[in-house]
């Protein structure tokens, strides 16, 4: 109320309801990873502190459990391979779209997005068929897993690239081939420099993307050895769960929080003479919601 | 021969229907300073970018040196370009950006090092070497764009509006400072504007567009001194364009203006109506009654103050305005708001051009 009756007061109430907001956000987070370092088999009791559940006890820790290691790595083949294929794909593709001029350019482009809208249940009933009928010889498992972190990613790194490119503009373009730069020389020494903070943004996401992915990955899965870690949380949360499953979330969120921080110093690098911050709102502005859910 | 005669031979662009460039037909020798002077969507941007070869025209050729250029790509066309927007490449130091196009012309490292300082010191960049774009001064990134084009010695250097986002100081000494270039390397210059002084001041000739065509060519004085058309007298510097009837006569031509007769030493329009052209500094003033040949009356209806003149607009007893230019050069202003005069119109400095429904008086 201060605010409105002094408008060059402080905004309490404003800051108040961000507050409120982070805290509600944050504290669930806070409190999972607080289970994961419990000494005790409770998920909800605190019971002093210990690593049990990542590696000490033999039987039932993260690093111990063949079926929680195994969907740590399958999340993580995933979600390196949908980077690898996704980010040159989606990059390749927005630099034709941009180029591409015709009566076909508009519609193209408008299904180019449509991934971003279709809800994930129909998109991924969509590929099951496709895997199991006319791709038949593909069939389920990591290859078809691969396919639909990718198809439904490259949406993403096309949109967040063309961001980019729209921001560069046409003109460093039609410069470097002023100055006798063939078109494949403008795309190594102009374009894929300045693409770079849209390229690390884009595969940061890819990879958030597919981390996080439950629907897509559990109809294209083909059995135990599939098995990426949302699917595993949510097969054991019904069954008899312990702390170790805590402890495989505190492990994703962990990696999560390091490809951020290395796409900021990636970012930052590539930022270098301008000004501060730059690459920090960069990150901002491209973030699609927190990581892990 | 000199290096870098372009001939244009109705040259043709349409975008979607809309004629940008309406078959130009033009000869530019070699070492000139040449302006396309035009308002905005006059085709003057889009011929230089068919020059450079970001456009395909639709018919038609450009000939550089004899050779047609139209089909060639424009990293194999020898011209380069400097963009009013500059382009600079922001990854990239200053030294980088200037010798970013060397690479592409198979010069060795040494050579490509001598050739990039020499035009870094040409252009007065020496000691930015190793800034970024983004650490420059609009001006100092006009001088790296220039450099950057300089630097791979093109017989016909192309210029889109260069100096028009810089401040009007920083324009007068880079005008200056291109011409100086220019008359040095002794290339083509094709340069691209809307603003009258920059054409007057570099050209060797200037060319007025207006609806992709060029409306006239010249020297930027008898462009001035005689412009052909209303549209050129309207927008090369400031005119008076007095709607009259022309009555042929032997002597010059004469001009029926309401109840009042002139004569004008210079007409291109036989009989009929036409527009009596004169520079509002070729208008004289003298007391109310003055007898003579060309003299009208009329009443001060204004009086600017400009700095370097006053501008007095002048209303003729016809219903006409005259703005009339007195240079401010110390004297107490004679003719005040208000005040009847008599106003000469000199014949010699009387054009008569053909009435064109785009301009009013």
């Amino acid at each position: 109320m201060s605010a409105l009756r002094n408008p060059w007061g402080k905004p309490r109430g404003l800051a108040l309801v961000t507050w409120l907001y982070v805290a509600w956000s944050i504290v669930p987070v806070l409190l999972a990873i607080r289970f994961a370092f419990n000494q005790g088999r409770s998920r909800t009791e605190m019971q002093g502190w210990s690593l049990r559940w990542f590696w000490q006890d033999p039987v039932l820790s993260v690093f111990h459990d063949p079926t929680l290691l195994s969907a740590l790595r399958q999340s993580l083949v995933l979600a390196a391979l949908a980077m690898l294929i996704a980010v040159p794909l989606g990059t390749a593709l927005a630099l034709g779209l941009q180029r591409w001029r015709g009566p076909a350019s508009g519609p193209v482009n408008v299904l180019m997005l449509l991934p971003l809208v279709t809800p994930e249940l129909v998109f991924a009933v969509g590929m099951f068929l496709l895997f199991t009928t006319a791709f038949s010889f593909i069939g389920l498992g990591t290859p078809a897993q691969v396919i639909g972190h990718v198809t439904f990613s490259v949406s993403f790194v096309v949109l967040i690239v063309r961001g980019r490119l729209a921001t560069i503009g046409p003109d460093v373009e039609e410069a470097a081939a002023d100055l006798g730069a063939p078109p494949h020389e403008i795309v190594r020494r102009i374009l894929l420099p300045l693409l770079a903070p849209a390229i690390a943004a884009s595969l940061l996401i890819v990879f958030a993307l597919s981390i996080d992915d439950f629907v897509v990955a559990q109809y294209l899965a083909s059995g135990a050895d599939t098995t990426t870690v949302p699917m595993r949380i949510y097969a054991q949360a019904r069954g008899a769960p312990t702390p170790a499953l805590n402890a495989l979330a505190t492990i994703m969120l962990a990696v999560t929080l390091l490809t951020l921080a290395l796409a900021y110093f990636v970012l930052r690098a590539v930022n270098r003479g301008a000004r501060k911050g730059a690459a920090l709102e960069q990150l901002a502005t491209l973030d699609t919601g927190s990581p892990i859910r | 021969m000199s290096r870098g005669e372009i001939r244009l031979e109705g040259l043709a662009k349409a975008f979607g229907g809309v004629v940008a460039v309406d078959a130009i037909d033009q000869h530019i020798p070699g070492g000139e300073f040449f302006t396309m002077l035009g308002p905005s969507g006059c085709g003057k941007t889009t011929t230089l970018r068919l020059i450079a070869g970001f456009e395909r025209p639709d018919a038609g050729a450009i000939r550089l040196d004899g050779v047609d250029l139209s089909g060639t790509p424009p990293h194999k066309r020898p011209v380069n370009t400097v963009f009013q927007s500059y382009a600079l490449f922001p990854h990239m130091s200053v030294r980088e950006n200037v010798a970013f196009g060397l690479r592409y012309q198979k010069a060795t490292r040494a050579e490509a090092d001598r050739r990039t300082g020499e035009a870094m010191a040409m252009v007065r960049l020496d000691g930015l070497e190793e800034r970024r774009p983004g650490q420059l001064s609009g001006g100092q990134q006009q001088r790296v764009a220039l450099a950057r084009a300089l630097v791979l010695e093109p017989p016909v250097l192309l210029l889109d509006e260069p100096l028009g986002a810089l401040d009007a100081r920083l324009r007068v000494d880079l005008q200056v400072e291109l011409k100086r270039i220019q008359e040095a390397l002794g290339i083509t210059f094709v340069y691209v504007t809307h603003d009258q002084d920059e054409a007057l001041t570099m050209s060797d000739r200037v060319a007025v567009m207006r609806a992709g065509r060029i409306e006239q060519c010249g020297e930027p004085q008898s462009i001035y001194e005689e412009p052909a058309t209303a549209f050129v007298a309207n927008f090369l510097g400031s005119s008076n364009l007095i709607p009259a009837t022309v009555s042929a006569d032997g002597d010059g031509c004469r001009l029926a203006l309401g109840a009042f007769s002139l004569r004008a030493a210079h007409g291109e329009v036989a009989s009929g109506d036409a527009l009596a052209m004169i520079r509002p500094e070729r208008v004289r003033l003298g007391a109310h009654g003055e007898p003579g040949e060309n003299r009208l009356p009329g009443m001060v209806e204004e009086v600017v103050y400009l700095g370097f003149h006053r501008e007095l607009r002048v209303r003729l007893a016809t219903g006409a305005l005259v703005k009339a230019n007195e240079p401010n050069d110390g004297s107490v202003a004679e003719y005040h708001q208000g005040d009847p005069v008599s106003v000469h119109l000199p014949a010699d400095c009387l054009r008569v051009l053909a009435a064109d429904g785009t301009v009013t008086a």
